[in-house]
């Protein structure tokens, strides 16, 4: 071989040599790792205070956040201004925070009863303003948290339960001991009170497990709301059967804003 | 004749030239660009999945079963930091389906029905997405700016097992710090992970619009109605960095 086709090969091999750790860094990129990223540099990216949720050796429970301690608030779970307040800042509700003007609202907000001659009623309506907002409010809520359970439309099948169901049909020990949650628009809920309604949503019933936790107060009103408009929602009346100045001012509507029946 | 000069490189020593040329200029050029590939961010940050005390996979219970993420990650829209779910959430379902399941042991030690030396200490999970720390990110504020989960964590509900999706240094926060108004959506879409935003009249539903008088530019639109500041503050050290 001339000397010249030779080293021509010699550094066709190196280059090709060096694509190697291309290749294997490529590789490296696409593979999940189970060790945490190797710095050779801490960057102070690691610091010693404590984020949320984070372990420590302090404390007997292993735990850097301290829990609630019973019987206690958070200072900022709190703000007291009249209801007025509220209506103009309704972001208030946002952040959880309840809205108290006095004690007897504060019982009614936070327990759902009211005092009656020295004994604990269940309130028959929301202690809370409810205005348009408050219920789309308990819409989003509703979707999130009673969903699975109890469906889109609460008639109690949502998607836990069909996934049960199907556990069940297949024979599965996982199927366990679920019960088919309740119907939100049978007569065992239309017939129970607005505050006893709040009652069930924090502190679970049955099988069902407490979601004071998970929905803070003002959300669990505005969950109530929307059960309420749920219920309403079902009492349908077809157009011919209603009094001819409501059904003369529904023809005159706009087709769009009756709905054309169509899917979209 | 011409006078000879004063000093000649000999023949032999071309070879020099040679061992010059790639010295100096090939391979420091090959080893920038390997160590800029091999250390960028997408390179040691992506693909981070660590085996989890229980397998819980998102696949299943924010995929298929379509439960929401906020109904485990409860504070998202409320607090800076989105907090793993307590134990009692878990077993709001668990304790009546698959109540026995051997993956959820840890689970149930956790809860006091398991072992009885871990009663009542958390489940040790390990953190996936984890920040530096001396950025405070803020789950309140970029969630209620109609910022997807999906920007940062990726399609969450494919995911059997949680891997870190995005690279999360800082070149890539500023990416969207500069010009966030394409990774904005209407706040009730935040966890809609298939959400894109072609359908119309849901966007209209969503904004409390009509199509007809939905913005060109949706955007620049959010940009305004969320009050998103200014990219002059959205890049401020302090935004970030206290």
């Amino acid at each position: 071989m001339k000397r010249k086709t030779r080293n021509f090969y010699i550094y066709v091999n190196i280059g090709l040599l060096g694509l190697v750790p291309f290749g294997l860094i490529c590789l490296a990129r696409h593979e999940r790792t189970t060790t945490p990223r190797w710095a050779i540099i801490q960057d102070m990216d690691k610091q010693p205070y404590y984020k949320p949720q984070r372990p420590s050796t302090l404390f007997a429970d292993g735990r850097a956040m301290r829990p609630h301690i019973p019987g206690t608030l958070a200072q900022q779970d709190f703000i007291y201004v009249n209801q007025a307040q509220v209506r103009a800042h309704p972001h208030n509700w946002a952040k959880g925070h309840v809205v108290l003007k006095n004690k007897t609202l504060y019982d009614s907000v936070l327990y759902g009863q009211k005092l009656v001659h020295g004994q604990g009623q269940w309130l028959t309506h929301i202690p809370i303003p409810v205005t348009k907002r408050f219920v789309e409010r308990g819409r989003t809520e509703f979707n999130i948290f009673c969903e699975p359970c109890h469906g889109y439309n609460g008639r109690g099948n949502g998607t836990v339960n069909r996934w049960d169901e199907r556990l069940r049909k297949d024979g599965s020990p996982d199927a366990g001991t679920w019960v088919p949650p309740s119907d939100l628009l049978g007569p065992g809920v239309k017939f129970l009170s607005d505050g006893l309604i709040f009652n069930v949503i924090s502190n679970g019933v049955g099988t069902m497990a407490s979601y004071k936790d998970q929905i803070p107060v003002v959300d669990r009103w505005a969950i109530v709301s929307y059960v309420r408009a749920l219920e309403k929602s079902q009492k349908v009346v077809p157009v011919s059967k209603l009094p001819y100045p409501i059904r003369h001012s529904l023809k005159s509507l706009p087709a769009k804003t009756m709905g054309n029946g169509k899917k979209k | 004749m011409s006078e000879r000069p004063f000093f000649v490189f000999p023949k032999w020593s071309d070879w020099l030239t040679k061992v010059f040329v790639i010295s100096t200029l090939i391979i420091p050029i090959y080893l920038v660009i390997l160590i800029a590939y091999g250390c960028s961010a997408r390179t040691l940050n992506v693909n981070y999945a660590p085996k989890q005390p229980v397998p819980y996979s998102h696949a299943f219970h924010a995929g298929k079963l379509g439960i929401n993420c906020e109904y485990c990650h409860t504070d998202v829209k409320r607090a800076a930091y989105a907090a793993l779910p307590p134990t009692q959430t878990c077993l709001n379902c668990h304790s009546l389906i698959a109540a026995k399941s051997r993956k959820l042991q840890a689970i149930r030690n956790s809860y006091g029905t398991g072992k009885k030396s871990l009663a009542g200490l958390s489940v040790p999970w390990i953190k996936v997405d984890d920040l530096p720390d001396y950025v405070y990110f803020n789950h309140e504020a970029h969630v209620n700016a109609g910022i997807s989960c999906l920007v940062c964590h990726g399609k969450v509900n494919e995911m059997t097992r949680v891997y870190q999706a995005k690279p999360f240094n800082m070149a890539w926060c500023l990416n969207c710090h500069r010009n966030p108004a394409p990774y904005l959506r209407p706040r009730n879409e935040v966890t809609n992970m298939s959400w894109t935003g072609k359908n119309k009249v849901k966007l209209a539903k969503d904004l409390g619009l009509t199509v007809a008088t939905l913005p060109h530019n949706l955007g620049k639109y959010l940009m305004k109605r969320y009050h998103i500041p200014s990219v002059k503050l959205l890049t401020d050290c302090e935004t970030c960095h206290r």
